[in-house]
């Protein structure tokens, strides 16, 4: 983990040296600059560093990731926070070539290997930024009950027909449960689903608080009971 | 009261946007009539969200149903305790519910109030109007533009009324101020500068389990899961920018209601926006702390300015916590306290008579609490078939101004703003982020 390592860097333990030799380009030295920042630094000097990420873009998207289930929560947060700053940035009108390096970074993060809550938060990056080129890593996890919903609404909101054709193979392969979910997402697109209801106004969950009572006085629920009785008191 | 035209099973199925199979949808009820009319002529309601502003709302409610006008037959809230809350206030033959959807199966209720977090209301207020409902909601309308689009669309669609909840053009220093401005007395207004305090920071509690009275799931709703945290519920999710929008989306939807207002604008939109900000240091909240949005209007020209904290030009020095906005014409400038509410109006609009063949500005005025006159101004509009003074299609155009703030700010760059296909022009993330995918139940 980088935060660790750094952190280490404090004993004796040169990350830097580690850093270096791997690479001695200036992207790579803004990568330990922001990372440095982001753990080392005070608030201020975490939220500077975050706030600046964007400039260094797909570099630093696999390296903020790993920090941020950092179990420092600033840390973490700011790592999560520098990402979506690529992200913003990677979007914007004529970076095409930004975006797909980001992009492809970012794909590369999904793999099981990550943590559920890094991979959750990819997709919705994707979301903002993805092209056919994510679609099918995307559609892999539908097989996961943890991030198929996420990976759902990813597709949903993916423009083009390769998103769509992934969303209808997953709604042939999906178990039952899973597939209202998937017909909600295929008509978001315009596709007519037969077959699988809308349950949107479905009520479905039933409180435990009652009625307040009439003069009578019969069905008084225990909240209101209990309230009643603090009035009282 | 004048019955609700009725609509079809056809037409209903139709609007939920699906070859939908039957048992599997609602009861019978809903699908084959719109609501009637409660007992005595009074309208009959359900108020869905019932903390916060729903419990000031359903006070209202309950001296409306005190005058005859209403009955309050159910109250709603996914939190128990809240609940509960109401039911005690509300009193005897009140039916509680947590979740919303069982009010809209009722047959003997005409109209709901909902008064949940910001990104609830369009999937409420569109699966109400296509109950056959009519619609209070909370602002902002909306949070996403395809939101408040189906909103409008849901609102004609089933011929609903649906008020949007920016009750300062039902209150008289909003009204004077609107007056005056429409007849000219500041010249031609070029533009409008506000001030408002600061967004917070904090949040800096971890995740937990939610409190046993609160059902996390329904309360996030069509936003995407995760851990519950106590900076990202009651009241404080106002400053996450994914449920809450800060301030620009809280105040500022009443400010730009009032600005819109009183410029006769509700149907223009700003061709750019422009927004910059400060970013938090600490904790879980992120909406900027200090903001500022330029808004850019064409034909005619002017702009709105959105500041935290901005230029303060009160008329009441001791409120250094509050908000305005400033008028500026060719010809003089208007300060206006907070959105038109709370406070008088600068006595050169107080004391304004519209001239012969001036500009008169509709207000319902038959009650003294201007809250209670926005309500009483839906009720007329549920009546006459008229549209209520903050009709749904303004409420989006409210909420059109706020979303794009934030848009802007998240994004970096300056937005251009085609107003016609409500679009952002040449920009696909931007228009990606118009919409946001809605988990499941929970969607339009």
């Amino acid at each position: 983990m980088w935060a660790s390592k750094l952190r280490n860097a404090h004993a004796g333990v040169s990350v830097a040296e580690e850093m270096t030799a791997k690479s001695h380009d200036a992207q790579n030295k803004a990568v330990d600059e922001l990372l440095t920042r982001i753990v080392q630094g005070s608030d201020e000097v975490r939220t500077e560093a975050w706030l600046s990420a964007g400039e260094i873009a797909a570099p630093a998207v696999k390296p903020l990731a790993a920090l941020m289930t950092d179990k420092e929560l600033e840390v973490g947060r700011a790592a999560k926070r520098g990402l979506w700053k690529i992200v913003r940035r990677a979007g914007r009108p004529g970076a095409g070539q930004e975006k797909k390096a980001v992009t492809a970074e970012l794909t590369l993060l999904l793999g099981q290997e990550q943590p559920i809550a890094v991979r959750r938060e990819v997709l919705w990056m994707l979301s903002e930024i993805g092209g056919d080129e994510s679609v099918a890593p995307i559609a892999a996890l539908m097989s996961n009950t943890e991030l198929r919903e996420h990976a759902r609404m990813t597709l949903e909101r993916i423009p083009g027909a390769k998103s769509l054709a992934a969303l209808k193979t997953a709604m042939k392969n999906a178990p039952k449960d899973f597939k209202p979910n998937l017909a909600q997402s295929l008509r978001q697109r315009g596709v007519k689903v037969r077959g699988v209801g809308c349950v949107k106004l479905v009520p479905t969950k039933k409180t435990n608080v009652k009625p307040a009572a009439s003069k009578q006085g019969t069905s008084a629920g225990w909240l209101n009971v209990r309230t009643r009785e603090v009035r009282e008191a | 009261m004048k019955k609700p035209k009725q609509y079809s099973r056809r037409r209903f199925l139709a609007g939920a946007g699906a070859a939908i199979s039957i048992p599997y949808l609602v009861p019978s009820g809903v699908l084959a009539m719109a609501s009637r009319s409660g007992a005595n002529d009074r309208l009959t309601l359900g108020m869905i969200g019932v903390g916060g502003m729903g419990k000031g709302h359903l006070r209202n409610m309950i001296k409306f149903r005190e005058a005859g006008v209403v009955n309050i037959a159910a109250v709603c809230d996914v939190d128990e305790k809240r609940l509960a809350a109401a039911v005690e206030l509300a009193g005897p033959g009140v039916e509680p519910y947590r979740d919303y959807r069982y009010i809209l199966a009722r047959r003997d209720i005409d109209a709901v109030l909902i008064a949940t977090p910001d990104h609830w209301h369009a999937v409420q207020c569109v699966h109400a109007c296509e109950a056959g409902k009519h619609v209070f909601v909370e602002k902002p309308a909306s949070v996403t533009i395809e939101e408040g689009k189906a909103m409008v669309a849901a609102a004609r669609r089933y011929k609903r009324v649906v008020q949007v909840g920016s009750q300062s053009r039902s209150a008289r220093p909003a009204h004077d101020a609107c007056t005056y401005i429409r007849n000219g007395m500041l010249g031609k207004v070029r533009k409008v500068t506000c001030w408002h305090r600061l967004n917070p920071t904090g949040g800096t509690d971890p995740d937990s389990a939610p409190p046993p009275e609160l059902d996390w799931d329904m309360w996030l709703g069509p936003l995407r899961w995760r851990p519950y945290n106590s900076a990202y519920c009651h009241s404080v999710f106002r400053w996450i920018m994914e449920s809450g929008g800060g301030q620009i989306r809280d105040r500022g939807a009443h400010v730009f209601s009032l600005i819109r207002w009183c410029m006769d604008a509700d149907y223009q939109s700003p061709v750019s926006v422009e927004a910059r900000g400060t970013a938090t240091t600490k904790g879980r909240w992120d909406c900027p702390p200090e903001m500022e949005v330029v808004y850019t209007f064409s034909n005619p020209d002017w702009q709105v300015i959105w500041a935290q904290p901005g230029e303060r030009h009160s008329n009441y020095p001791d409120k250094n916590k509050d908000f305005g906005l400033v008028f500026w014409g060719d010809s003089d400038r208007l300060i206006v306290d907070r959105d038109g509410t709370g406070y008088e109006a600068a006595e050169k609009a107080r004391n304004f008579k519209v001239p012969g063949g001036g500009v008169e500005v509709y207000r319902m005025d038959k009650h003294k609490d201007y809250n209670m006159n926005h309500k009483e101004d839906w009720f007329q509009a549920i009546k006459t078939g008229k549209k209520p003074c903050m009709d749904i299609e303004a409420g989006h155009g409210a909420a059109t101004m706020c979303i794009l703030g934030n848009l802007s700010y998240l994004l970096g760059r300056k937005l251009h703003w085609d107003a016609k296909k409500q679009q952002v022009i040449g920009d696909e993330q931007a228009n990606r982020m118009l919409g946001r995918p809605q988990r499941h139940p929970y969607h339009l």
